[in-house]
């Protein structure tokens, strides 16, 4: 069943449009660093936009950074929020709960394929990025500078970049967490998509609020741009090991309410 | 999550008095530590664009990195979503590197500088605030729980009439003296104008290769130089009156080296900074104070209150006059009466 939901996930030709269109906007943003030279001011802009035109292997990371905000939660909201609401919306569910596989490996094998396509989302991206920034941009064949000033080599700098991958994967498994609980609650897939995106909405204006700082350190979105800090010498792992721990909770909770709901619930469509 | 848990154990108390409490905490320069530390300000100074830097110290939260391994060796970092911003002591001066920028800024220790981000560490800020307060106005506080660690209290309330800051608490580290948190209350009982605070604390000695600091490959080497008000002042040292030895019932301090344009009064929490200011800075910061809300414009200047914070310009016979402090509105008004003759 993990392999049939897999392939369908990734022998429909929207889910790699859709990481497609992830991709644009930071290929844009390249080629327009390259041809006008102009990046932005230090301290606005994505994290790493304004060091990529002296070091292009910082690409990978501006390009996370990027689409991070906003294009990356909406692509996993999509195709998390489908997962069983879609299969409910196309009158398919019933069909698929006739086999003998039962409820939880059904939902086991959707959360399977959602994850899968986190991390070739992810990996995609940083992929390009790396791409791109090597094509565009200049490359300090020494590696790079961390954040502190101190000097990394590119095996360092390769590790710190593959850390950063995996943190913003975990942080976007919070998101598929919520979209497919939301997906087990409707049959509306785009209803399962927007309930998780109001969720983050909601969490990134809190996180503005000092009024609300007794408990922005548990709202979703707190810790994802913390992967900044794995750039840092010595790393600060204080608030990537708390944006992982937090997801974690998150997605044991969610999953766990997920699992509840569609093993008991009454299917009728 | 077992931090929160760990804050969240009662705090042992000891039978310490404020002034052993203080003393403890002014030897504690010694102590070496590896910290994570935020300070917050509510203080919205409305001074243009000369001074953004010190003025969002006061307004925002700052978040810090430090690792301390004695007076003249120790490396603070403020730390921002999108890059960070260290200063690195060796004893001759300091380096501020600058990622954001590519820039590393050399400078060595002068007279006056307006705050930077390393003073609101909780340990160099309590250490300075408490190194000149009377015995009197010293009392103890209960103990609380700072980054994990027991901290004993300490209050400093100013005895000085001048004085717009009412109390201070300090948090000090039972076990080695080290002021862990400190809180400096205005007006407004509800919430501390300024608190800064450790958030972790390691106590174990940092490698000397985290606080040492070479400029990368590529970097742009700068020289440091006093911010441009600073200059100014000390272009115009000719210029300007000569500042009396008293204002508003606060002495004058001796800073050497000082421009003589520039006068620094009080003691403690409670200090007035008086300077000549440049015609150009003068207009723009005149009109800056003056849309501040409860601005008090008459025929002694323009003032404001930030908190506990006091703003003046004042027109004296040479120029105009920055006068700013933790200081009353009624003091400033006093001193600028004591510069100029004028009365209100």
């Amino acid at each position: 069943m993990i392999v049939v939901e897999l392939r369908k996930l990734f022998r429909r030709p929207r889910t790699w449009v859709t990481i497609g269109l992830l991709n644009a906007l930071p290929v844009l943003v390249a080629v327009l660093l390259a041809w006008t030279d102009l990046a932005p001011r230090p301290g606005e802009g994505p994290a790493f936009l304004s060091a990529v035109l002296t070091n292009g292997t910082l690409y990978p990371l501006a390009a996370l950074a990027i689409v991070l905000p906003l294009f990356l939660p909406i692509a996993v909201s999509v195709v998390a929020g489908e997962a069983v609401a879609g299969e409910a919306q196309g009158g398919t569910l019933r069909y698929l709960l006739a086999r003998p596989a039962g409820r939880t490996r059904l939902l086991v094998a959707k959360l399977i394929a959602v994850v899968a396509f986190v991390v070739v989302t992810v990996v995609v991206v940083a992929g390009v990025g790396y791409v791109v920034g090597r094509l565009l941009f200049e490359v300090q064949p020494t590696g790079g500078t961390a954040l502190s000033g101190t000097s990394l080599t590119s095996q360092e700098l390769a590790v710190r970049t593959l850390l950063a991958i995996g943190y913003v994967t975990v942080s976007m498994l919070g998101v598929a967490a919520f979209a497919l609980f939301f997906s087990t609650l409707t049959d509306s897939p785009l209803g399962a998509t927007l309930g998780a995106l109001a969720v983050l909405i909601a969490s990134s204006l809190l996180f503005t609020l000092d009024a609300a700082s007794s408990f922005a350190p548990y709202l979703p979105t707190r810790y994802w741009l913390a992967f900044v800090d794995l750039f840092r010498d010595p790393i600060l792992w204080r608030d990537v090991v708390r944006g992982v721990a937090l997801q974690a909770v998150y997605v044991v909770v969610l999953l766990g309410a997920a699992w509840a709901n569609f093993t008991t619930k009454d299917v009728t469509s | 999550m077992l931090p929160p848990l760990i804050d969240a154990l009662p705090a042992a108390d000891a039978p310490t008095s404020a002034v052993d409490l203080r003393t403890r905490a002014l030897g504690s320069a010694g102590v070496a530590f590896a910290g994570y530390a935020q300070s917050a300000g509510g203080l919205d100074l409305p001074v243009g664009e000369q001074l953004t830097d010190a003025a969002d110290l006061f307004s925002d939260r700052t978040t810090m990195r430090a690792w301390y391994r004695g007076p003249a060796d120790w490396r603070v970092d403020v730390v921002t979503p999108t890059g960070e911003t260290g200063v690195h002591a060796d004893g001759c001066g300091t380096w501020t590197w600058d990622w954001e920028d590519a820039v590393a800024t050399w400078s060595e220790p002068g007279p006056l500088a307006f705050p930077s981000p390393s003073d609101l560490l909780p340990s160099a800020l309590g250490r300075r605030l408490l190194s000149e307060a009377a015995e009197d106005e010293l009392s103890r506080l209960g103990a609380e729980r700072v980054a994990g660690r027991d901290a004993l209290g300490l209050r400093v309330e100013p005895a000085a009439e001048a004085a717009s800051v009412p109390r201070v608490d300090v948090w000090v580290d039972r076990a080695t003296g080290l002021p862990l948190r400190v809180q400096v209350w205005g007006d407004d009982a509800a919430e501390p104008a300024m608190d800064t605070s450790f958030l972790e604390l390691d106590l174990t000695v940092p490698p000397a290769e985290v606080t040492a600091f070479t400029v990368p490959e590529g970097a742009e080497v700068r020289e440091g130089q006093a911010e441009q008000l600073l200059q100014a002042a000390d272009r115009d040292r000719r210029r300007g009156p000569a500042l009396p030895s008293s204002l508003a019932g606060l002495d004058r301090r001796v800073v050497e080296g000082a421009p003589r344009s520039v006068g620094v009064y009080g003691r403690g929490v409670t200090l007035l900074a008086v300077g000549v200011l440049p015609d150009r800075a003068a207009a723009g910061l005149r009109a800056e104070l003056s849309r501040a809300p409860g601005a008090v414009v008459d025929p002694l200047g323009t003032r404001i209150a930030a908190g506990p914070l006091g703003l003046m310009i004042v027109d004296g016979p040479d120029g105009a006059l920055l006068l700013t402090g933790t200081v009353t509105l009624d003091a400033l008004a006093a001193a600028a009466t004591d510069l100029t003759g004028r009365a209100g």
